[in-house]
Protein backbone atom coordinates (compact mmCIF):
# COMPACT_ATOMS: atom_id res chain seq x y z
CA UNK A 1 0.00 0.00 0.00
CA UNK A 2 1.55 3.55 -0.69
CA UNK A 3 0.88 5.70 1.70
CA UNK A 4 2.30 9.27 3.37
CA UNK A 5 4.43 8.65 6.43
CA UNK A 6 1.58 8.80 9.33
CA UNK A 7 -0.14 6.30 7.28
CA UNK A 8 3.01 4.15 7.58
CA UNK A 9 3.58 5.26 11.11
CA UNK A 10 -0.29 4.16 11.96
CA UNK A 11 0.55 0.67 9.87
CA UNK A 12 3.55 -0.19 12.02
CA UNK A 13 1.15 0.68 15.65
CA UNK A 14 -1.20 -1.85 14.56
CA UNK A 15 1.39 -4.29 13.63
CA UNK A 16 3.67 -3.88 16.29
CA UNK A 17 0.39 -4.23 18.80
CA UNK A 18 -0.49 -7.58 16.77
CA UNK A 19 2.84 -8.87 17.07
CA UNK A 20 3.19 -8.08 20.20
CA UNK A 21 -0.44 -10.15 21.56
CA UNK A 22 1.21 -12.91 19.59
CA UNK A 23 4.70 -13.30 20.49
CA UNK A 24 4.42 -12.04 24.58
CA UNK A 25 3.12 -15.64 25.78
CA UNK A 26 6.20 -16.82 24.26
CA UNK A 27 7.87 -14.54 25.71
CA UNK A 28 6.13 -15.01 28.93
CA UNK A 29 6.48 -18.44 29.10
CA UNK A 30 10.89 -18.17 28.34
CA UNK A 31 10.89 -15.41 30.98
CA UNK A 32 9.03 -17.34 34.09
CA UNK A 33 10.43 -20.40 33.39
CA UNK A 34 13.59 -18.85 35.17
CA UNK A 35 11.83 -17.61 37.96
CA UNK A 36 12.72 -18.90 41.26
CA UNK A 37 9.23 -20.52 42.82
CA UNK A 38 9.49 -17.41 45.56
CA UNK A 39 9.01 -14.80 42.99
CA UNK A 40 5.80 -16.08 41.07
CA UNK A 41 4.65 -16.54 44.44
CA UNK A 42 5.12 -12.97 44.91
CA UNK A 43 2.65 -10.96 43.48
CA UNK A 44 2.78 -8.87 41.52
CA UNK A 45 5.90 -10.69 40.44
CA UNK A 46 6.93 -8.84 37.49
CA UNK A 47 8.46 -10.01 33.78
CA UNK A 48 11.52 -9.99 34.65
CA UNK A 49 13.11 -12.70 36.72
CA UNK A 50 14.85 -11.81 39.74
CA UNK A 51 17.62 -13.36 40.29
CA UNK A 52 17.47 -16.00 36.95
CA UNK A 53 17.72 -19.49 38.49
CA UNK A 54 18.70 -21.84 35.67
CA UNK A 55 18.67 -24.49 37.76
CA UNK A 56 14.63 -24.98 36.90
CA UNK A 57 15.86 -26.28 33.57
CA UNK A 58 18.54 -28.86 34.99
CA UNK A 59 15.71 -29.80 37.60
CA UNK A 60 12.78 -30.41 34.67
CA UNK A 61 15.32 -32.67 32.77
CA UNK A 62 16.12 -34.62 35.83
CA UNK A 63 12.63 -34.64 37.79
CA UNK A 64 11.86 -36.86 34.62
CA UNK A 65 14.04 -39.52 32.64
CA UNK A 66 14.49 -36.97 30.15
CA UNK A 67 17.28 -39.06 28.55
CA UNK A 68 14.71 -41.68 27.56
CA UNK A 69 11.39 -40.17 26.85
CA UNK A 70 14.13 -38.15 23.82
CA UNK A 71 15.50 -41.56 22.63
CA UNK A 72 11.77 -42.59 22.50
CA UNK A 73 10.47 -39.90 20.34
CA UNK A 74 13.30 -39.86 17.91
CA UNK A 75 12.86 -43.36 17.51
CA UNK A 76 9.80 -42.45 16.97
CA UNK A 77 10.03 -39.66 14.73
CA UNK A 78 12.99 -41.36 12.46
CA UNK A 79 10.41 -44.71 12.28
CA UNK A 80 7.65 -42.41 11.21
CA UNK A 81 9.77 -40.53 8.69
CA UNK A 82 10.70 -43.38 6.81
CA UNK A 83 7.60 -45.01 6.80
CA UNK A 84 5.78 -41.96 5.51
CA UNK A 85 8.85 -40.88 2.73
CA UNK A 86 8.70 -44.66 1.23
CA UNK A 87 4.87 -45.66 1.59
CA UNK A 88 3.96 -41.90 0.24
CA UNK A 89 6.42 -41.25 -2.81
CA UNK A 90 5.44 -44.52 -4.36
CA UNK A 91 1.53 -44.13 -3.86
CA UNK A 92 1.81 -40.29 -4.90
CA UNK A 93 3.90 -41.56 -8.77
CA UNK A 94 1.30 -44.39 -8.84
CA UNK A 95 -1.34 -41.58 -8.92
CA UNK A 96 0.57 -39.44 -10.98
CA UNK A 97 2.80 -40.92 -13.98
CA UNK A 98 1.19 -43.82 -13.98
CA UNK A 99 -2.16 -45.02 -16.19
CA UNK A 100 -4.16 -47.74 -15.32
CA UNK A 101 -7.79 -47.69 -15.25
CA UNK A 102 -9.88 -47.09 -11.68
CA UNK A 103 -6.31 -44.57 -10.96
CA UNK A 104 -8.46 -41.27 -10.44
CA UNK A 105 -11.45 -42.99 -9.08
CA UNK A 106 -9.52 -43.79 -6.10
CA UNK A 107 -7.61 -40.83 -6.04
CA UNK A 108 -10.80 -39.49 -5.34
CA UNK A 109 -11.39 -41.93 -2.53
CA UNK A 110 -7.84 -41.10 -1.05
CA UNK A 111 -9.50 -37.02 -0.76
CA UNK A 112 -12.58 -38.53 0.95
CA UNK A 113 -10.51 -40.20 3.56
CA UNK A 114 -8.92 -36.79 4.59
CA UNK A 115 -12.61 -35.78 5.67
CA UNK A 116 -13.08 -39.01 7.73
CA UNK A 117 -12.62 -37.81 11.70
CA UNK A 118 -10.08 -39.90 13.51
CA UNK A 119 -12.68 -40.97 16.03
CA UNK A 120 -15.10 -43.08 13.99
CA UNK A 121 -11.98 -45.55 13.16
CA UNK A 122 -10.46 -45.31 16.40
CA UNK A 123 -11.69 -47.69 18.82
CA UNK A 124 -11.32 -50.79 15.87
CA UNK A 125 -7.98 -49.76 14.43
CA UNK A 126 -6.89 -50.30 18.34
CA UNK A 127 -8.23 -53.69 18.75
CA UNK A 128 -6.19 -54.31 15.18
CA UNK A 129 -2.78 -52.65 16.32
CA UNK A 130 -3.44 -54.98 19.84
CA UNK A 131 -4.51 -58.21 17.82
CA UNK A 132 -0.93 -57.38 16.03
CA UNK A 133 0.96 -57.56 19.52
CA UNK A 134 1.35 -54.43 19.01
CA UNK A 135 0.22 -52.73 21.97
CA UNK A 136 2.40 -50.88 24.31
CA UNK A 137 5.73 -50.81 21.81
CA UNK A 138 6.59 -47.65 19.34
CA UNK A 139 5.69 -50.38 16.32
CA UNK A 140 1.99 -49.76 17.05
CA UNK A 141 2.91 -45.55 16.60
CA UNK A 142 5.34 -46.48 13.37
CA UNK A 143 3.35 -49.17 11.38
CA UNK A 144 0.40 -47.49 10.28
CA UNK A 145 2.94 -44.31 8.74
CA UNK A 146 4.13 -47.27 6.33
CA UNK A 147 0.63 -46.93 4.64
CA UNK A 148 0.94 -43.64 2.94
CA UNK A 149 -1.00 -41.02 4.81
CA UNK A 150 -3.18 -39.33 2.17
CA UNK A 151 -2.49 -35.52 2.99
CA UNK A 152 1.15 -36.14 2.14
CA UNK A 153 0.08 -38.16 -0.85
CA UNK A 154 -1.63 -34.88 -1.97
CA UNK A 155 1.13 -32.49 -1.31
CA UNK A 156 3.75 -35.27 -3.09
CA UNK A 157 1.16 -35.81 -6.03
CA UNK A 158 0.79 -32.12 -6.41
CA UNK A 159 4.70 -31.65 -6.77
CA UNK A 160 5.08 -34.88 -9.01
CA UNK A 161 2.59 -33.33 -11.54
CA UNK A 162 4.97 -30.33 -12.51
CA UNK A 163 8.04 -32.68 -13.34
CA UNK A 164 7.55 -32.29 -17.24
CA UNK A 165 6.34 -35.57 -19.16
CA UNK A 166 9.04 -35.54 -21.85
CA UNK A 167 11.70 -36.08 -18.90
CA UNK A 168 9.71 -39.21 -17.56
CA UNK A 169 9.39 -40.20 -21.06
CA UNK A 170 13.12 -40.38 -21.66
CA UNK A 171 13.84 -41.89 -18.62
CA UNK A 172 11.26 -44.26 -20.04
CA UNK A 173 12.94 -44.82 -23.81
CA UNK A 174 16.82 -45.05 -22.01
CA UNK A 175 15.28 -48.35 -20.78
CA UNK A 176 14.00 -47.04 -17.05
CA UNK A 177 11.22 -49.11 -15.27
CA UNK A 178 8.73 -47.26 -13.39
CA UNK A 179 10.47 -47.41 -10.36
CA UNK A 180 13.51 -46.49 -12.35
CA UNK A 181 11.18 -43.67 -12.79
CA UNK A 182 10.80 -43.11 -10.00
CA UNK A 183 13.83 -43.34 -7.90
CA UNK A 184 16.03 -41.58 -10.79
CA UNK A 185 14.06 -39.14 -11.94
CA UNK A 186 10.98 -37.87 -9.66
CA UNK A 187 12.81 -38.39 -6.54
CA UNK A 188 15.98 -36.40 -6.89
CA UNK A 189 13.74 -33.83 -8.47
CA UNK A 190 11.19 -33.80 -5.87
CA UNK A 191 13.61 -32.84 -2.82
CA UNK A 192 11.93 -29.84 -1.57
CA UNK A 193 8.95 -31.78 -1.42
CA UNK A 194 10.26 -34.52 0.17
CA UNK A 195 12.07 -32.48 2.43
CA UNK A 196 8.42 -30.88 3.33
CA UNK A 197 6.74 -34.29 3.59
CA UNK A 198 9.79 -35.46 6.03
CA UNK A 199 9.75 -32.38 8.00
CA UNK A 200 5.54 -32.06 8.92
CA UNK A 201 5.66 -35.72 9.70
CA UNK A 202 8.82 -35.19 12.04
CA UNK A 203 7.36 -32.65 14.03
CA UNK A 204 3.65 -34.20 14.19
CA UNK A 205 5.36 -37.39 15.59
CA UNK A 206 7.03 -34.99 17.78
CA UNK A 207 4.06 -33.22 18.71
CA UNK A 208 1.40 -36.58 18.81
CA UNK A 209 0.26 -36.74 22.12
CA UNK A 210 -3.10 -38.88 21.84
CA UNK A 211 -1.08 -42.14 19.67
CA UNK A 212 0.91 -42.59 22.99
CA UNK A 213 -1.86 -41.80 24.70
CA UNK A 214 -3.98 -44.84 23.45
CA UNK A 215 -1.22 -47.58 22.36
CA UNK A 216 1.80 -46.88 25.02
CA UNK A 217 1.40 -47.97 29.07
CA UNK A 218 5.16 -48.64 30.00
CA UNK A 219 6.75 -45.43 30.74
CA UNK A 220 10.17 -46.36 29.47
CA UNK A 221 8.32 -46.29 26.21
CA UNK A 222 7.23 -42.31 26.41
CA UNK A 223 8.00 -39.90 23.90
CA UNK A 224 8.48 -36.77 25.34
CA UNK A 225 5.23 -35.07 24.35
CA UNK A 226 3.61 -38.00 26.44
CA UNK A 227 6.35 -38.12 29.61
CA UNK A 228 6.08 -34.02 29.84
CA UNK A 229 2.56 -34.07 30.48
CA UNK A 230 2.82 -36.58 33.16
CA UNK A 231 5.23 -34.71 34.33
CA UNK A 232 2.65 -32.02 34.62
CA UNK A 233 0.08 -34.32 36.53
CA UNK A 234 3.15 -35.01 39.29
CA UNK A 235 4.14 -31.36 39.45
CA UNK A 236 0.55 -29.57 38.59
CA UNK A 237 1.80 -26.71 41.11
CA UNK A 238 5.55 -26.18 40.20
CA UNK A 239 4.96 -23.61 37.09
CA UNK A 240 8.55 -22.62 36.78
CA UNK A 241 9.46 -26.30 36.40
CA UNK A 242 6.49 -27.22 34.21
CA UNK A 243 7.16 -24.60 31.86
CA UNK A 244 11.22 -25.01 31.75
CA UNK A 245 9.97 -28.46 30.26
CA UNK A 246 7.99 -27.01 28.43
CA UNK A 247 10.23 -24.69 26.92
CA UNK A 248 12.98 -27.68 26.47
CA UNK A 249 10.04 -29.00 24.35
CA UNK A 250 9.27 -26.62 22.20
CA UNK A 251 12.93 -25.54 21.77
CA UNK A 252 13.94 -28.15 18.47
CA UNK A 253 11.05 -27.65 17.13
CA UNK A 254 11.54 -23.19 17.06
CA UNK A 255 14.82 -23.86 15.48
CA UNK A 256 13.54 -26.24 13.17
CA UNK A 257 10.99 -23.47 12.06
CA UNK A 258 13.90 -20.85 12.10
CA UNK A 259 16.59 -23.14 10.10
CA UNK A 260 13.69 -23.88 7.40
CA UNK A 261 11.21 -22.02 7.40
CA UNK A 262 10.49 -21.99 3.30
CA UNK A 263 10.25 -26.05 3.98
CA UNK A 264 7.78 -25.54 6.48
CA UNK A 265 5.30 -22.74 4.33
CA UNK A 266 5.86 -24.87 1.36
CA UNK A 267 3.43 -27.83 2.79
CA UNK A 268 1.02 -25.05 3.52
CA UNK A 269 1.04 -23.09 -0.01
CA UNK A 270 1.48 -26.07 -1.65
CA UNK A 271 -1.87 -27.95 -0.45
CA UNK A 272 -3.53 -24.86 1.25
CA UNK A 273 -4.02 -26.98 4.12
CA UNK A 274 -2.44 -27.60 7.70
CA UNK A 275 0.08 -30.54 8.35
CA UNK B 1 -1.00 -54.31 -21.59
CA UNK B 2 -4.27 -53.08 -20.14
CA UNK B 3 -3.79 -55.59 -17.18
CA UNK B 4 -0.26 -55.28 -17.06
CA UNK B 5 -0.73 -51.49 -16.25
CA UNK B 6 -3.34 -51.75 -13.77
CA UNK B 7 -1.29 -54.04 -11.98
CA UNK B 8 1.49 -52.19 -11.31
CA UNK B 9 -0.72 -49.24 -10.67
CA UNK B 10 -2.43 -51.26 -7.89
CA UNK B 11 1.05 -52.70 -7.06
CA UNK B 12 2.46 -48.96 -6.31
CA UNK B 13 -0.46 -47.67 -4.58
CA UNK B 14 -0.80 -50.78 -2.73
CA UNK B 15 1.16 -49.21 0.70
CA UNK B 16 -1.86 -47.00 0.98
CA UNK B 17 -4.77 -49.32 -0.40
CA UNK B 18 -3.40 -52.04 2.30
CA UNK B 19 -3.85 -49.57 4.65
CA UNK B 20 -7.41 -48.17 3.63
CA UNK B 21 -8.93 -51.09 3.50
CA UNK B 22 -7.32 -52.72 6.75
CA UNK B 23 -7.31 -49.41 8.89
CA UNK B 24 -9.94 -47.36 7.51
CA UNK B 25 -12.78 -49.48 5.69
CA UNK B 26 -12.48 -52.33 7.54
CA UNK B 27 -12.85 -50.40 10.73
CA UNK B 28 -15.70 -48.04 9.59
CA UNK B 29 -17.89 -51.05 8.99
CA UNK B 30 -16.82 -53.17 12.52
CA UNK B 31 -17.68 -49.50 14.12
CA UNK B 32 -20.86 -49.32 12.34
CA UNK B 33 -21.62 -53.28 13.32
CA UNK B 34 -20.52 -52.59 17.23
CA UNK B 35 -23.02 -49.54 17.25
CA UNK B 36 -25.75 -51.93 17.68
CA UNK B 37 -23.90 -54.06 19.81
CA UNK B 38 -23.06 -54.03 23.45
CA UNK B 39 -19.04 -54.30 23.67
CA UNK B 40 -16.80 -54.24 26.74
CA UNK B 41 -13.76 -55.55 24.79
CA UNK B 42 -13.49 -58.68 27.58
CA UNK B 43 -16.19 -61.04 25.93
CA UNK B 44 -17.88 -60.98 22.36
CA UNK B 45 -19.75 -58.42 21.06
CA UNK B 46 -23.81 -58.88 22.27
CA UNK B 47 -26.61 -57.85 19.49
CA UNK B 48 -28.32 -55.06 21.14
CA UNK B 49 -30.26 -53.22 18.27
CA UNK B 50 -31.01 -49.88 18.65
CA UNK B 51 -30.02 -49.36 22.41
CA UNK B 52 -27.23 -47.55 21.91
CA UNK B 53 -28.91 -45.11 19.99
CA UNK B 54 -31.84 -44.60 21.59
CA UNK B 55 -29.35 -43.75 24.31
CA UNK B 56 -27.78 -40.88 22.71
CA UNK B 57 -30.97 -39.75 21.52
CA UNK B 58 -32.40 -39.64 25.25
CA UNK B 59 -29.92 -38.39 26.51
CA UNK B 60 -29.83 -35.77 24.09
CA UNK B 61 -33.32 -35.20 24.60
CA UNK B 62 -32.96 -34.91 28.31
CA UNK B 63 -29.85 -32.84 28.60
CA UNK B 64 -27.82 -35.56 29.38
CA UNK B 65 -23.99 -36.29 28.41
CA UNK B 66 -24.47 -36.53 25.51
CA UNK B 67 -26.66 -33.49 24.76
CA UNK B 68 -23.92 -31.59 26.96
CA UNK B 69 -21.12 -33.07 24.74
CA UNK B 70 -22.25 -31.47 21.70
CA UNK B 71 -22.98 -28.28 22.92
CA UNK B 72 -19.58 -27.61 24.23
CA UNK B 73 -18.20 -29.13 20.83
CA UNK B 74 -20.55 -26.63 18.80
CA UNK B 75 -19.37 -24.02 20.71
CA UNK B 76 -15.92 -24.83 20.02
CA UNK B 77 -16.07 -25.68 16.47
CA UNK B 78 -17.89 -22.41 15.47
CA UNK B 79 -16.17 -19.85 17.98
CA UNK B 80 -13.24 -20.94 17.01
CA UNK B 81 -13.82 -21.33 12.99
CA UNK B 82 -15.43 -17.51 13.60
CA UNK B 83 -12.74 -16.26 15.21
CA UNK B 84 -9.64 -17.64 12.96
CA UNK B 85 -11.92 -16.18 10.32
CA UNK B 86 -12.15 -12.47 11.49
CA UNK B 87 -8.90 -12.43 13.11
CA UNK B 88 -7.21 -14.40 10.23
CA UNK B 89 -8.53 -12.19 7.89
CA UNK B 90 -7.51 -9.05 9.59
CA UNK B 91 -4.08 -10.04 10.66
CA UNK B 92 -3.23 -11.49 7.22
CA UNK B 93 -4.47 -7.65 5.71
CA UNK B 94 -1.94 -5.79 8.05
CA UNK B 95 0.66 -8.64 7.66
CA UNK B 96 0.61 -7.85 3.57
CA UNK B 97 1.00 -4.25 4.11
CA UNK B 98 3.87 -3.19 2.51
CA UNK B 99 6.30 -1.73 5.58
CA UNK B 100 9.76 -2.21 6.38
CA UNK B 101 10.29 -5.32 8.32
CA UNK B 102 7.25 -7.46 7.01
CA UNK B 103 8.92 -10.56 6.99
CA UNK B 104 10.16 -9.95 10.54
CA UNK B 105 5.85 -9.46 11.57
CA UNK B 106 5.10 -12.48 9.51
CA UNK B 107 7.80 -14.78 10.99
CA UNK B 108 6.74 -13.82 14.57
CA UNK B 109 3.05 -13.98 14.10
CA UNK B 110 3.73 -17.49 12.53
CA UNK B 111 5.84 -18.60 14.98
CA UNK B 112 3.27 -19.64 17.91
CA UNK B 113 1.52 -21.83 15.66
CA UNK B 114 4.92 -24.06 15.60
CA UNK B 115 4.32 -24.81 18.88
CA UNK B 116 3.75 -28.38 19.81
CA UNK B 117 0.22 -28.15 21.11
CA UNK B 118 1.25 -29.91 24.93
CA UNK B 119 3.29 -27.31 25.56
CA UNK B 120 0.82 -24.73 24.44
CA UNK B 121 -1.70 -26.18 26.53
CA UNK B 122 0.38 -26.22 29.12
CA UNK B 123 1.62 -22.65 28.89
CA UNK B 124 -2.20 -21.54 28.23
CA UNK B 125 -3.24 -23.53 31.39
CA UNK B 126 -0.57 -20.96 33.39
CA UNK B 127 -1.56 -17.38 31.15
CA UNK B 128 -4.87 -18.45 32.07
CA UNK B 129 -4.62 -18.71 35.47
CA UNK B 130 -7.15 -16.58 37.31
CA UNK B 131 -4.66 -15.68 40.46
CA UNK B 132 -0.93 -15.87 39.05
CA UNK B 133 -2.06 -15.58 35.21
CA UNK B 134 -0.82 -13.36 32.81
CA UNK B 135 -4.38 -12.79 30.88
CA UNK B 136 -5.95 -11.49 33.88
CA UNK B 137 -3.31 -9.29 35.26
CA UNK B 138 -3.56 -7.97 31.86
CA UNK B 139 -7.27 -7.24 32.28
CA UNK B 140 -7.05 -6.01 35.75
CA UNK B 141 -4.85 -3.04 34.01
CA UNK B 142 -7.79 -2.19 32.05
CA UNK B 143 -10.87 -2.56 35.11
CA UNK B 144 -11.96 -5.77 34.05
CA UNK B 145 -12.44 -8.10 36.86
CA UNK B 146 -10.57 -11.78 37.11
CA UNK B 147 -11.83 -14.00 34.73
CA UNK B 148 -12.18 -17.92 35.96
CA UNK B 149 -10.88 -19.69 32.44
CA UNK B 150 -10.11 -23.10 32.79
CA UNK B 151 -11.40 -23.08 36.21
CA UNK B 152 -14.91 -21.60 34.98
CA UNK B 153 -17.60 -23.26 33.70
CA UNK B 154 -18.99 -20.09 32.11
CA UNK B 155 -19.04 -19.05 28.75
CA UNK B 156 -18.57 -15.86 27.45
CA UNK B 157 -21.49 -16.24 24.44
CA UNK B 158 -23.73 -18.62 26.50
CA UNK B 159 -25.48 -15.83 28.55
CA UNK B 160 -27.26 -19.08 30.52
CA UNK B 161 -24.01 -20.45 31.57
CA UNK B 162 -23.12 -17.38 33.25
CA UNK B 163 -22.57 -17.66 37.12
CA UNK B 164 -25.25 -15.68 38.90
CA UNK B 165 -23.71 -12.41 40.29
CA UNK B 166 -21.41 -12.99 38.11
CA UNK B 167 -19.80 -9.21 38.35
CA UNK B 168 -18.50 -9.38 34.70
CA UNK B 169 -17.02 -12.94 35.63
CA UNK B 170 -18.41 -14.51 32.00
CA UNK B 171 -14.96 -15.89 30.05
CA UNK B 172 -14.77 -19.97 31.98
CA UNK B 173 -12.92 -22.98 30.05
CA UNK B 174 -14.55 -23.37 26.56
CA UNK B 175 -13.06 -19.68 25.90
CA UNK B 176 -9.71 -20.38 26.89
CA UNK B 177 -9.69 -23.22 24.28
CA UNK B 178 -11.01 -20.54 21.85
CA UNK B 179 -8.26 -18.23 22.98
CA UNK B 180 -5.46 -20.94 22.59
CA UNK B 181 -6.83 -22.01 18.98
CA UNK B 182 -6.98 -18.31 18.51
CA UNK B 183 -3.08 -18.29 19.33
CA UNK B 184 -2.07 -20.41 16.95
CA UNK B 185 -3.82 -19.01 13.84
CA UNK B 186 -0.80 -18.84 11.83
CA UNK B 187 -0.87 -21.66 9.43
CA UNK B 188 -3.98 -19.72 7.98
CA UNK B 189 -2.34 -16.43 7.74
CA UNK B 190 -0.24 -18.26 5.57
CA UNK B 191 -2.94 -19.05 3.35
CA UNK B 192 -4.55 -15.95 3.76
CA UNK B 193 -1.54 -13.68 2.44
CA UNK B 194 -1.23 -16.21 -0.76
CA UNK B 195 -4.75 -15.49 -1.36
CA UNK B 196 -4.05 -11.66 -0.75
CA UNK B 197 -1.00 -11.69 -3.16
CA UNK B 198 -2.99 -13.38 -5.64
CA UNK B 199 -5.43 -10.39 -6.01
CA UNK B 200 -4.93 -8.35 -9.41
CA UNK B 201 -3.77 -4.75 -8.66
CA UNK B 202 -5.87 -3.35 -10.95
CA UNK B 203 -9.24 -4.29 -9.06
CA UNK B 204 -7.36 -2.12 -6.62
CA UNK B 205 -6.46 0.48 -8.82
CA UNK B 206 -10.05 0.59 -10.02
CA UNK B 207 -11.61 0.82 -6.73
CA UNK B 208 -9.64 4.15 -6.05
CA UNK B 209 -10.16 5.96 -8.86
CA UNK B 210 -13.80 5.00 -8.24
CA UNK B 211 -12.88 7.18 -4.90
CA UNK B 212 -13.00 4.07 -2.36
CA UNK B 213 -11.03 4.41 0.79
CA UNK B 214 -8.92 1.62 2.24
CA UNK B 215 -12.01 0.13 3.98
CA UNK B 216 -14.33 0.56 1.00
CA UNK B 217 -11.66 -1.48 -0.74
CA UNK B 218 -10.99 -3.89 1.85
CA UNK B 219 -14.78 -4.47 1.86
CA UNK B 220 -14.94 -4.89 -2.10
CA UNK B 221 -12.45 -6.02 -3.09
CA UNK B 222 -10.00 -7.92 -0.88
CA UNK B 223 -12.99 -9.48 0.95
CA UNK B 224 -15.13 -10.95 -1.53
CA UNK B 225 -11.54 -12.25 -3.69
CA UNK B 226 -10.75 -14.25 -0.64
CA UNK B 227 -14.37 -15.96 -0.09
CA UNK B 228 -13.16 -19.00 -1.45
CA UNK B 229 -10.07 -19.29 0.60
CA UNK B 230 -12.30 -18.71 3.75
CA UNK B 231 -14.64 -21.31 2.51
CA UNK B 232 -12.36 -23.77 2.19
CA UNK B 233 -11.08 -22.62 6.28
CA UNK B 234 -14.38 -23.11 7.23
CA UNK B 235 -14.80 -26.32 6.02
CA UNK B 236 -11.22 -27.69 6.88
CA UNK B 237 -11.49 -25.92 10.27
CA UNK B 238 -14.95 -27.06 11.29
CA UNK B 239 -13.97 -30.75 10.81
CA UNK B 240 -10.73 -30.56 12.46
CA UNK B 241 -11.93 -28.40 15.35
CA UNK B 242 -14.51 -31.42 15.97
CA UNK B 243 -11.88 -33.79 16.22
CA UNK B 244 -9.73 -31.76 18.67
CA UNK B 245 -8.35 -33.46 20.93
CA UNK B 246 -5.35 -33.01 22.51
CA UNK B 247 -5.48 -29.53 23.78
CA UNK B 248 -8.86 -30.31 25.53
CA UNK B 249 -7.69 -33.57 27.14
CA UNK B 250 -4.90 -32.08 28.60
CA UNK B 251 -6.76 -28.36 30.05
CA UNK B 252 -9.51 -30.43 31.16
CA UNK B 253 -7.71 -33.17 33.36
CA UNK B 254 -8.51 -35.82 30.92
CA UNK B 255 -12.21 -35.45 32.39
CA UNK B 256 -14.04 -32.53 30.66
CA UNK B 257 -12.96 -30.18 33.69
CA UNK B 258 -14.46 -28.61 35.24
CA UNK B 259 -17.95 -29.74 35.70
CA UNK B 260 -17.98 -31.67 32.32
CA UNK B 261 -17.71 -27.95 30.67
CA UNK B 262 -14.69 -28.81 27.91
CA UNK B 263 -16.44 -32.66 27.61
CA UNK B 264 -16.90 -32.56 23.87
CA UNK B 265 -17.71 -35.04 21.65
CA UNK B 266 -14.43 -36.40 20.58
CA UNK B 267 -13.31 -36.36 24.54
CA UNK B 268 -16.21 -38.30 25.72
CA UNK B 269 -16.37 -40.92 22.73
CA UNK B 270 -12.81 -41.24 23.91
CA UNK B 271 -13.48 -41.88 27.80
CA UNK B 272 -16.50 -43.87 26.53
CA UNK B 273 -14.00 -46.07 24.94
CA UNK B 274 -11.01 -46.33 27.09
CA UNK B 275 -12.37 -45.84 30.42
CA UNK B 276 -16.15 -47.14 30.63
CA UNK B 277 -14.63 -49.63 28.08
CA UNK B 278 -18.53 -49.01 26.46
CA UNK B 279 -17.33 -49.70 23.07
CA UNK B 280 -20.73 -50.20 21.34
CA UNK B 281 -21.89 -46.70 22.84
CA UNK B 282 -18.63 -45.20 22.31
CA UNK B 283 -19.00 -46.83 18.16
CA UNK B 284 -22.54 -45.38 17.89
CA UNK B 285 -21.08 -41.63 18.82
CA UNK B 286 -18.67 -41.94 16.43
CA UNK B 287 -20.97 -42.60 13.45
CA UNK B 288 -23.24 -39.75 14.82
CA UNK B 289 -19.81 -37.47 14.94
CA UNK B 290 -19.25 -39.09 11.34
CA UNK B 291 -23.01 -38.08 9.95
CA UNK B 292 -22.68 -34.72 11.50
CA UNK B 293 -19.54 -33.67 9.88
CA UNK B 294 -20.92 -34.96 6.39
CA UNK B 295 -23.96 -33.06 6.73
CA UNK B 296 -22.71 -29.67 7.76
CA UNK B 297 -20.03 -30.22 5.11
CA UNK B 298 -23.01 -30.99 2.86
CA UNK B 299 -24.74 -28.05 4.12
CA UNK B 300 -21.67 -25.47 3.48
CA UNK B 301 -21.28 -26.32 0.18
CA UNK B 302 -24.98 -26.15 -0.67
CA UNK B 303 -25.03 -22.40 0.86
CA UNK B 304 -20.99 -21.70 -0.47
CA UNK B 305 -22.77 -20.80 -3.79
CA UNK B 306 -24.91 -17.70 -2.10
CA UNK B 307 -21.40 -16.19 -0.23
CA UNK B 308 -18.39 -17.49 -2.18
CA UNK B 309 -17.30 -15.59 -4.56
CA UNK B 310 -16.04 -17.04 -7.66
Amino acid sequence: MRANSSARRTSHLWLLLATALMILPLVWMVLTSLKTPQQIASTPYGWWPSPFRWENYREAVTAIPFARYLANSLLLCIGSVVGTLFSCSLVAYGFTRLHWPGRDWMFAVLIATMLLPWQVTMVPRFLIIRELGLYDSLGALILPKFFAEAFYVFLLRQFFLTVPQEMVDAARVDGCGEMGVLWRVMLPLARPALATVALLEFVATWNDYGGPLLYLNDPDKFPLAYGLEQFVSAHSSEMHLLLAAAVLFTLPIVLLFFVAQRTFVRGISTTGLKG
Amino acid sequence: MHRRRLITGLLMVSPWLTGFLVLTVYPFLAALYWSFCSYDLLSEPQWVGLRNYRRLLSELVEGGTFAQALTNTAYFAIGSVLLSVVFGVALAVMLSWEVRGRAVYRTLCYLPSVVPTVAAAVLWIWLLDPQQGLVNAALETVNVPPQGWFQSTSAAALPSAWPEDHGGRIFGSKDGLLLMSLWGVGNLLVIYLAAIADIPEQLYEAAELDGAGRLRQFFHVTLPMLTPVIFFNVVMGLIQSVQAFTQIYIVSDGQGDPAGSTLTLSLHLFLSAFKDLDMGYASAMAWVLFLVVMLVTVWLFRTSRHWVHV
